[in-house]
């Protein structure tokens, strides 16, 4: 569906991080704290531009690091404001404390995360090791494609943190260097459709929050019982935003155009007997690589987890019912689990979707390309095991250029 | 299932008046804060003052919560009429008031 008119819709040529920081203000946030770092900067400078030229009206708060980020947004909204922040690897290292009082106070802030390869090993370069380290910590955790979704998804994050619902912080990722810094063609809604969109959050019980005069504890008297309660309820909370992110997708398309599928995307899995299960920006490779395979007869498809946490373990059930052979891709590794920290979640299934061969690729760590030909490895080797020859269960595929 | 719920949302909200979720750690207590109900003049300094918020309105004078206080002595310090002494659990009767 084409933009309207010119005042629904700018359409620009922007760069992940701006495409982040777009998203940021269309939503209007009350209070934004943030700590520079690469390749997440940009998204700082765009949002300070922002409130420079008056297009955002917002509390900024320059911290003196992301832990003081993590906590000021927390605290504001907890004060009943809408937040945003941003970071990427050290940092999100760094405020790892704070992500887990933001999560366990159901503060419902929604964060950027630019994913880059973790603390130890000086890598200024892409991964998603910083996503996976942060797996328990008790937040919804998207992944983006592209730069469109980058924005898309930002929008989705608040629908879905704020929902008196789900009430649960919403971290939005996607891939540093590759995306955080290319520019793509981007749709940039007008604020009125993005209020439109948000307007439903307005309706909603309102939720609790602190006021002057009235002190309250908030996950101060949660012990026992008392903790076991709120853990039960926030793990609930959780199995309910696979829902609500599907059917939050679903009202998007409608509203904008655009549907990407909600918790996954399948892409030409209809008939397919070879599966891939990857995230984030090497999907645009694969489908390109899926494509061509198609073309020489080969029944192959890509399914794109858009959600990592909750892990949409139905969903993927049901896609890779009954299929032959099975590929995860891990921008990540897991220390001790063999194989990618996805590709495991995706082995635990593997009894419930039935007998496919299910094998780890782990690829691109930092920065190496995810190449077409690299795919094409891929499904070589799964056709291999489709024929049911032996192969092994874990290849390092960025190793053996 | 239909267990017994503390909080009334999702969030951890709680009001310290209202609710008070703890561990005992009063058994492990030196000294315990005894008020002179007679001296105090229901100010509200030990209440404001005591770390744990273990200090319960009673309407006219505070007492401690004796299973959370742990026996700083903060109220006894802060108390303008000298009402509340630290006296050695010792020479203190088991019952808890």
């Amino acid at each position: 569906m084409q933009a309207r008119s010119e005042q629904d819709a700018r359409i620009m040529v922007i760069t992940g991080n701006a495409a982040a920081a777009y998203g940021a203000m269309l939503c209007r946030p009350d209070v934004v704290a943030t700590y520079p770092i690469t390749p997440q900067t940009e998204v700082i400078e765009k949002l300070f531009e922002f409130a420079a030229s008056g297009e955002l009206d917002a509390e900024m708060v320059p911290v003196e690091g992301e832990n003081s980020a993590m906590n000021v947004v927390t605290a504001a909204s907890m004060a009943g404001g809408r937040v945003f922040t941003a970071t990427s690897s050290w940092g999100l290292a760094f405020m790892y404390d704070a992500m887990l009082a933001a999560s366990g106070t159901r503060a419902p802030v929604v964060m950027v995360n630019v994913n880059r390869e973790t603390p130890g090993i000086i890598a200024v370069s892409s991964g998603q090791q910083d996503m996976i380290s942060t797996r328990d910590s008790g937040w919804i955790q998207l992944v983006a494609e592209d730069c469109q979704e980058i924005l898309d998804q930002v929008l989705m994050a608040y629908r879905l943190a704020e929902d008196h619902d789900i009430q649960v912080p919403v971290m939005v990722n996607y891939d540093g260097f590759y995306l955080s810094y290319l520019a793509g063609k981007v749709e940039v809604p007008s604020k009125k459709r993005v209020s439109d969109f948000l307007a439903v959050l307005n309706e909603q019980p309102k939720r609790q929050i602190l006021l002057p005069g009235q002190p309250l504890g908030c996950g101060t008297h949660g012990i026992l019982q008392g903790f076991v309660e709120l853990r039960y309820k926030h793990v609930q909370a959780m199995e309910r935003a696979k829902a609500a992110f599907d059917a939050i997708d679903q009202e998007f398309a409608s509203q904008f155009g655009r549907g990407y599928g909600g918790q996954i995307e399948e892409y030409r899995t209809g008939d397919a007997d070879i599966v891939l299960v990857a995230s984030g920006s090497m999907c645009g490779t694969i489908k390109t690589v899926v494509d061509r395979k198609r073309e020489q007869g080969l029944p192959v498809g890509l399914v794109r987890l858009r959600m990592y946490r909750p892990f949409p373990s139905e969903k993927l059930t049901q896609v890779l019912k009954d299929r032959k052979a099975v590929g995860v891709v891990d921008r990540s590794v897991g220390f001790g689990i063999q194989g990618g920290p996805i590709y495991s979640e995706v082995c635990s299934l593997s009894a419930k979707f039935g007998g496919a061969s299910v094998l780890s690729f782990i690829d691109g760590l930092a920065n190496t390309d995810v190449t077409s030909d690299h795919v094409e490895q891929m499904l070589d080797l799964l056709s291999a095991a489709a024929r049911g020859e032996p192969c092994p269960q874990v290849t390092w595929v960025c190793m053996e250029e | 299932m239909a267990p017994h719920t503390y909080f009334q949302g999702e969030g951890p909200w709680s009001d310290a008046d209202q609710l008070m979720l703890y561990l005992d750690t009063g058994s492990w207590r030196s000294l315990r804060p005894v008020v002179d109900a007679e001296a105090c003049i229901y100010c509200g300094l030990c209440a404001l003052f005591c770390p744990t918020q273990c200090m319960i309105n009673k309407g006219e004078y505070f007492l401690p919560n004796l299973e959370f206080c742990k026996g700083c002595g903060v109220c006894a310090k802060e108390c303008p009429r000298g009402a509340i002494i630290m006296k050695p659990e010792g020479e203190c009767d088991a019952s808890k008031e």
